[in-house]
């Protein structure tokens, strides 16, 4: 990650203080950036849509509860993706919140990798919704911003072509051809080879 | 020795008589110092004859009467017919003269007709003026000799043989014979012709035939030979035909003896040989007479003044058991008759001793009636008492009672024998029957000892329960219920229940409420079951998460050991807070025995919201509490009154399903009352019907669809078992409440 790059943040709602400080501690320890909630309404005023990332949230929640803000995000627009977790598996809560969007529906305690899994996941839902948003004049900036090298490998990956075919093609190293691929999904603003698909068909590369 | 006493009397000369004399007069009353009254007896015949031994007899009595005169009776006997003529008269008036010279007589009796007779012709040679009582003398004789002198005084003699004879033949009205025997001396004679004198005055009809002067062996040969239908009459006699010698009274015992027909005479002394009877006078009556006679002229009456009875009474005599021999009965002998030899009925002749026995008899009767009336009743008393007893053995049975009697004369005072409990044995001390109550179960000793102690000081009665070991060991509860009992000596009376299965029927009720309780404690567990995973999870999942986090912290360098430090702290705090829910889980799970301790009830109510706390949030109640601050202690099962807070919290939550999220509110409060504290549960539902405010604590009464119905009956059960009550109402801003109200701890 370069320094630029805006770290995606995890919202973390839980009544349980002690519960919200160990997910934070994992997912900080990650690299997510983190913003704890103790209620859904704490969360509701204090929440910057325009931050990237997505919403722990769990199920059972004095006041408003987890699938109650679930609904009330919905009713505003595109929402983060959001993760429940909840102290007791509800067949019907979870089914609930599946269908309306929810990313997992997990189970506390929760396996480490199964969480930090579902978050990534979360997250890379936000980010490609967040690409669907962006208008085309920005990512034209974003693909002029990139070196002559660089938009000969991004044509040569929407090409579908392989890094060996590329390296070969442009008469250069194999690593060279990784070095440029990271660079330029970085500046692109592509978490991932999909997204970067998606960037370079927008452009009509 | 008669002559040795002649010897004497002329030995001792005048002048000592008279000394002698006049000694004796002065040591001896004056009444007995009277001058000796003479008076000279003359019969005419024999000492022995029984006709004298009367006379003498009857005079004897006479004389006794009056000892004042000191009457010296001299007898003296002519022993006619033995002895007569001129020379042997002569010789006894000189033998008289000589004899009485110096002891005139100074009253003559004479008796029967001889000794009259010699007294008058020697008059003038002897006592010449001494007055003469004649007695024994028939009229007839009398006359003969009239006029006597003025002082020949005496009653006659009336030989009633006419009386005799109709008498007889009153008894012996067949009779158609009259046989008459006599003797043949001069005696017997002048019988003969008096009696053939009288036989004129018998009635006609009656032959008379006279047997005179006959031989005895004759006489009686005649006598046996009587025709039937004879009566015999005779005076005895003196001599019989063959000149043999008798006195009358053994002539006529042997004619009585020989004759074949009854024999009656003019002799009371014939009275015993075996004649019936007849008028006669008796003899001794004749000597009496004489005597009072005698002792009148003594006493200085002149004979002319003498008012004497004309005749000698002669009443019928009668021999009983000559009567029996003849068949003469008894019935007809007349009221006035004198009866011989009769023999005396056991009621006469021991009249005292009858008497005596039959009231010994009496006695003895009436003791053996009242001793056989006292026996039945006794028996009736015992078996009257032995039903009873059985009736009260039945009932005894029937209700498993046994009685008791306590003896408490030497119960030591309160806490003396602390050294006898403190070895197990103070029961031994207290009670007499140790060998029942010495097995009080060790536990109950106390509180019996105290109940028995109180009831000997207060008289009231008391009711104690305790266990006692029974022979096989095993503990068995008795009740025993009782009073005081001071006379006569200071103990207890009461009676014993065997109560062992109601008290293991009160043990398995108790058991089946706890586990009734224990199931519905699950049961409700079973309903907050999300709500305690939900406990569980939370703590876990941030043990989970910390854990891993400190796992990646680790995978860089440096490590953050502040960061990491933290991090165990908050996986310890939290490891705590999963086995604090563990632990309360536990002990709502737990089965057992209530124990009771003090108990804050503001701590009971927050750690059962713990439990609850999730449930809530889930079904969007929220939740107010009203604690009141300092509340005083209260004695409780910390298990049982969590159930019920957690029972209450349970249906406030459910009454409320219906309401919006915003209107869901519970509200807890305690507060404290007097004595008691107060913890009521408030729900913002429809409350309570009026139908419902009754039922609503029954069992298996249920609004829920899937309810029991035991959740209410539960909570007051165990407001009931902490003397306490829980009760129902609807709060007047909506929604019921229901308050639990339990004794404060007393203060110690």
């Amino acid at each position: 990650m370069t320094a630029d790059a805006v770290a995606p943040t995890v919202f973390l709602v839980d009544d349980d203080r002690s519960v919200l400080k160990a997910q934070a501690r994992l997912l900080r320890e990650h690299g997510f950036q983190t913003a704890l909630f103790e209620s859904a309404e704490d969360f509701l005023t204090q929440y910057d849509a325009s931050v990237p990332g997505c919403l722990v949230l769990d199920v059972n929640l004095p006041g408003l509860d987890g699938l109650a803000l679930q609904r009330r995000l919905a009713e505003v627009g595109p929402s983060l993706p959001i993760v429940f977790l909840t102290g007791v598996g509800d067949i019907p809560k979870s089914v609930q919140a599946i269908k309306a969007g929810a990313v997992d529906f997990l189970t506390k305690p929760v396996a480490g990798a199964t969480f930090l899994a579902a978050v990534r996941a979360a997250v890379a839902q936000d980010a490609l919704a967040r690409l669907a948003t962006d208008d085309d004049a920005t990512l034209r900036q974003r693909h002029a911003s990139l070196s002559a090298r660089e938009r000969e490998v991004l044509a040569g990956l929407a090409a579908g072509k392989l890094n060996k075919q590329i390296a070969g093609e442009l008469g250069i190293a194999e690593a060279t051809v990784k070095f440029h691929r990271a660079h330029l999904m970085d500046h692109m603003r592509a978490d991932t080879v999909a997204e970067l698909m998606y960037l370079a068909a927008r452009l009509k590369l | 020795m008669l002559a040795v006493l002649d010897d004497i009397s002329r030995f001792l000369s005048a002048p000592l008589w008279l000394t002698l004399a006049c000694l004796l007069m002065m040591v001896t009353p004056p009444a007995q110092a009277a001058t000796p009254r003479n008076v000279l007896v003359l019969y005419s015949h024999g000492r022995l004859l029984p006709a004298n031994i009367e006379c003498d007899r009857g005079l004897a009595e006479a004389f006794a009467t009056r000892p004042d005169l000191a009457v010296v009776a001299s007898a003296e006997f002519l022993d006619n017919p033995r002895f007569t003529g001129e020379a042997y008269e002569r010789a006894f008036v000189s033998y008289l003269h000589e004899k009485y010279a110096a002891h005139p007589p100074e009253v003559i009796i004479t008796a029967a007709d001889e000794a009259l007779d010699f007294m008058l012709r020697h008059r003038a040679a002897l006592f010449a003026k001494v007055p003469i009582v004649h007695l024994a003398v028939s009229s007839t004789k009398l006359l003969s000799l009239s006029p006597l002198p003025p002082n020949v005084v005496g009653t006659p003699l009336v030989f009633d043989v006419v009386n005799t004879v109709e008498q007889a033949l009153r008894w012996h009205p067949a009779a158609d014979r009259l046989v008459i025997v006599t003797g043949a001396g001069p005696w017997d004679r002048v019988w003969e012709a008096r009696l053939r004198d009288k036989s004129a005055g018998l009635p006609q009809g009656l032959a008379i035939d006279f047997l005179t002067g006959l031989p005895v062996a004759g006489l009686q040969q005649r006598l046996r030979d009587l025709p039937a239908d004879s009566i015999v009459f005779t005076p005895g006699f003196f001599l019989d035909g063959d000149g043999r010698e008798f006195v009358p009274r053994d002539a006529t015992q042997l004619i009585a003896a020989a004759s074949s027909a009854p024999v009656y005479g003019p002799f009371s002394t014939l009275i015993g040989t075996g004649i019936v009877g007849g008028h006669m006078a008796s003899y001794a009556a004749m000597g009496r007479l004489g005597a009072q006679t005698a002792i009148t002229l003594l006493d200085g009456a002149s004979p002319a003044s003498l008012d004497l009875p004309a005749t000698m009474p002669a009443p019928l005599h009668v021999d009983w058991r000559q009567l029996q021999r003849w068949g003469i009965s008894p019935r007809t002998v007349p009221p006035d008759a004198i009866v011989h030899f009769k023999e005396p009925t056991l009621w006469e002749g021991y009249r005292r001793e009858v008497l005596s026995a039959i009231t010994v008899m009496l006695l003895q009767a009436g003791l053996i009636v009242a001793l056989f009336l006292e026996r039945r009743r006794r028996r009736r008393t015992a078996a009257a008492l032995t039903q009873s007893e059985e009736h009260m053995r039945l009932a005894a049975n029937a209700a498993n009672l046994s009685t008791w009697v306590l003896d408490c004369s030497a119960v030591p005072a309160a806490g003396t024998d602390t050294a006898f409990r403190q070895s197990g044995h103070g029961f031994a001390a207290l009670l007499d029957f140790r060998e029942t109550l010495a097995h009080v179960h060790p536990q109950d000793r106390d509180v019996v000892d105290k109940v028995l102690r109180d009831a000997l000081a207060t008289h009231e009665e008391f009711e104690v329960e305790y266990r006692v070991a029974a022979p096989d060991g095993e503990w068995r509860w008795q009740s025993a219920r009782g009073r005081a009992d001071l006379a006569p000596a200071p103990r207890l009376l009461g009676v014993a229940t065997d109560i062992t299965q109601r008290k293991r029927a009160d043990i398995q009720a108790e058991q089946d409420r706890n586990a009734i309780h224990h199931m519905s404690r699950v049961s409700l567990l079973g309903q907050l079951s999300a709500s305690i995973a939900h406990q569980l999870s939370q703590p876990l999942a941030s043990i989970l998460g910390n854990a891993e986090a400190a796992q990646k912290m680790l995978e860089r360098e440096p490590v953050d050991l502040s960061e990491l430090r933290e991090i165990c702290a908050d996986i310890v705090a939290e490891d705590h807070r999963a086995a604090q829910v563990i632990r309360r889980l536990g002990v709502l799970f737990k089965r057992g025995e209530p124990s009771f301790e003090p108990l804050d009830v503001n701590d009971l109510v927050r750690d059962t919201i713990e439990f609850t706390r999730t449930m809530l949030t889930s079904r969007h109640v929220t939740l107010r509490t009203q604690l009141a601050t300092a509340l005083p202690a209260v004695s409780g099962d910390r298990v049982q009154l969590q159930q019920l807070v957690l029972n209450l919290i349970v249906n406030a939550t459910d009454a409320m399903a219906d309401l919006t999220e915003a209107e869901r509110i519970l509200t807890i409060s305690t507060s404290v009352h007097a004595d008691a504290v107060s913890l009521c549960v408030a729900d913002q539902g429809p409350g309570i019907t009026t139908s419902a405010l009754g039922k609503l604590f029954e069992p298996f009464w249920t609004t829920k669809a899937n309810g029991m119905g035991m959740g209410l009956a539960i909570c007051r059960s165990i407001a009931d078992v902490h003397r306490g009550n829980l009760a129902a109402a609807n709060a007047p801003g909506g929604g019921a409440v229901f308050c639990a109200r339990l004794p404060v701890l007393a203060s110690t």
